[in-house]
């Protein structure tokens, strides 16, 4: 029957359709010129458009589709590849029954070809509508850098982000800029590692806005191949997460802070157990003697023992004092200290020991002249650090302390270094700034010193470091 | 007493309240003949070390009382080197570690040592340090 078809072509209407109408086939112009052909170069029928039109694929289940709508009236939908005259495929979703605006004659049977791009367009629009959304609310932009072209394209979110104008056109030679000062080592070598081995990435790091805002992004990225896999750029997002970021910094440093006051509250603890203990259990051991002695004269003789321990006692306690004291000063207020002046103060203290000594003091605090502190903590640190380098002086030699200052890491840091007895850090390094912890046989060593001095450092979140050599001397660092 | 007259004991210590007034306790209940006193690891193992060359028997004690914390070399670092040289000696001597740490991770790591006798807690129990001289005489 299907021999009879006979071909024409239908041209009323811009749709692309079949037309079965008294076993004639008739295919609209629209299909015809979407596929890029004319009436005049090519067959209209189904043997045609079964050999050489539609994919192979495609075409067996044609067949049976347009069979069981010609002899039974089944209704299908269907997609498939057909082929246009410069030989690509284009997808098409045939159908049948469609609604018709136009009038339908009776005995005519239309079968419908939609290109598929229509309707994943629409699809395409809505999934564009959530990608936006979903850049905006997360707050990510995209990137890609064409290494054949040279060049790096932004998306939109990337630039409202980065705070520069719809039509900025990103720098790919000055890329670094959009990077902040400390991050912009890390950005290159993340970016070279992925450009040149292909390791993608995955890092926080700051960047910078047009109107020099650092802030806080996550950046990702991967590297792209072409088919003879070169990497011939990369691909990239990245979301701002600075809200996130600073929270999570902060939230970072105030734990930090509880752990450091955790951990001088359980040395304390542990100071006050161990050096009361020691003085109690002297006592204890005096009121035995005085119960197993029998004669007055020598349960007299113990009361100088009780004298002394009550004199260790209130020393004790008064070093405990101290470093309490030490913690409920630290809301005192911070002045302007000059070091030059912390220094003079400290000297003119202790001129007498200088001189008896025959000690060299330089000082050079020419890089960092001034810092806030509280002005007492200053002179008490530099005080005990300057004694002791005096008092552990070597035997064959004056000392010699050279002090001064400069940055690191955007810190100020005081040095102090001396030509002393050096202490034996395998050994003492540990218990260099414990209480009551004395390395050298001086008679006049109490231990408690640099206790004190690391405890107010500390009290006001600074750091203090030490380096040293038996014979050769001591330096300590101290970060404010 | 007439047991004790031979025994000579030792003591390192830097807390001198305390070293006065375990000598008052050996002296009253004449615990022993004759007490060497340290204050420091060092001090000490420098006087066992040169006591190796020694034939006066009496210059060796039976007893030592070790504190732990001291400057300059603690009572750790004294075991240490003293398990070195312990076996040397002529007669066996007894180590006990006094000291006012409670700390369980200070008396367990002192009772792990084959060199020590035992962890005592300050403040030392009279009764406790007479039993170990008679203990020791005993033996």
């Amino acid at each position: 029957m299907l021999k009879n078809v006979t071909s024409r072509v239908v041209n009323d209407i811009d749709i692309g359709y079949w037309e079965l109408k008294s076993g004639e086939l008739y295919w609209s112009e629209a299909f015809l010129s979407v596929l890029g052909y004319s009436e005049k170069n090519l067959k209209i029928s189904l043997d045609f458009f079964l050999k050489n039109l539609i994919h192979k694929e495609d075409s067996n289940l044609f067949r049976n589709n347009f069979f069981g709508l010609i002899k039974s009236n089944v209704n299908f939908r269907q997609s498939m590849l057909i082929r246009t005259k410069k030989g690509t495929y284009k997808e098409f979703v045939c159908t049948t029954n469609q609604n018709l605006s136009f009038k339908l004659e009776k005995d005519s049977k239309l079968i419908f070809f939609n290109k598929r791009k229509f309707k994943t367009n629409k699809k395409l629009k809505k999934d564009k509508f959530y990608f936006k959304q979903a850049t905006e609310m997360t707050r990510t932009g995209s990137w890609y850098v064409d290494f054949i072209k040279q060049k790096s394209y932004w998306d939109q979110q990337s630039r409202r982000i980065l705070e520069y104008p719809e039509d900025y056109i990103p720098s790919l030679k000055n890329s670094e800029k959009y990077y902040s000062e400390a991050h912009k080592r890390l950005a290159r070598k993340t970016f070279i590692k992925c450009a040149v081995y292909g390791k993608s990435f995955n890092i926080e790091l700051k960047m910078v806005t047009s109107n020099n805002r650092e802030f806080w992004v996550k950046a990702m990225g991967k590297p792209v191949y072409n088919t003879k896999r070169d990497i011939i750029g990369i691909r990239g997002v990245f979301q701002d997460i600075d809200a996130a970021k600073t929270k999570e910094l902060n939230l970072l440093k105030t734990s930090n802070i509880i752990a450091s006051q955790n951990k001088r509250l359980f040395n304390f603890a542990h100071i006050v157990s161990h050096n009361l203990r020691s003085h109690s259990s002297n006592l204890t051991l005096v009121s035995q003697l005085i119960d197993s002695f029998e004669s007055p004269d020598e349960k007299l003789e113990l009361l100088d023992n009780v004298k002394d321990i009550a004199v260790s006692l209130n020393d004790t306690i008064e070093h405990l004092n101290e470093i309490v004291t030490i913690q409920t000063n630290i809301n005192k207020i911070k002045s302007e200290v000059k070091f030059n002046c912390a220094l003079k103060q400290v000297l003119s203290s202790i001129n007498q020991i200088i001189i008896r000594e025959n000690a060299l003091i330089n000082s050079d605090f020419s890089k960092v002249e001034a810092i806030d502190y509280i002005p007492a903590y200053m002179e008490s640190i530099m005080l005990n650090l300057i004694t002791n380098a005096i008092k552990y002086k070597h035997p064959n030699r004056p000392p010699v302390i050279n002090i001064k200052t400069y940055t690191k890491n955007a810190k100020p840091v005081l040095e102090i270094s001396d030509n002393g007895l050096g202490i034996d850090m395998e050994k003492f390094g540990a218990n260099l700034f414990g209480m009551y912890k004395t390395f050298h046989y001086n008679s006049d060593a109490v231990g408690i010193g640099l206790f004190i001095t690391k405890n107010q450092i500390e009290a006001l979140h600074g750091e203090i470091t030490v380096e040293s050599e038996v014979n050769k001397g001591t330096l300590f660092r101290i970060f404010f | 007493m007439e047991l004790s007259h031979k025994k000579t004991a030792c003591i390192i210590d830097d807390d001198l309240i305390y070293i006065s007034l375990v000598k008052k306790i050996i002296e009253r209940k004449n615990l022993c003949n004759k007490l060497l006193v340290f204050n420091d690891g060092k001090q000490s193992i420098n006087y066992f070390e040169t006591l190796l060359d020694t034939i006066d028997s009496d210059a060796i004690p039976e007893i030592i009382f070790l504190d732990l914390n001291m400057p300059i070399m603690d009572g750790w670092e004294f075991i240490e080197r003293f398990k070195k040289i312990k076996n040397k000696f002529s007669k066996s001597i007894e180590l006990y570690v006094v000291s006012s740490s409670i700390n369980p991770t200070d008396i367990n790591r002192a009772k792990a040592f084959n060199e020590v006798n035992d962890y005592l807690k300050k403040p030392i129990n009279i009764d406790a340090l007479e039993k170990i001289f008679k203990y020791n005489n005993a033996s």
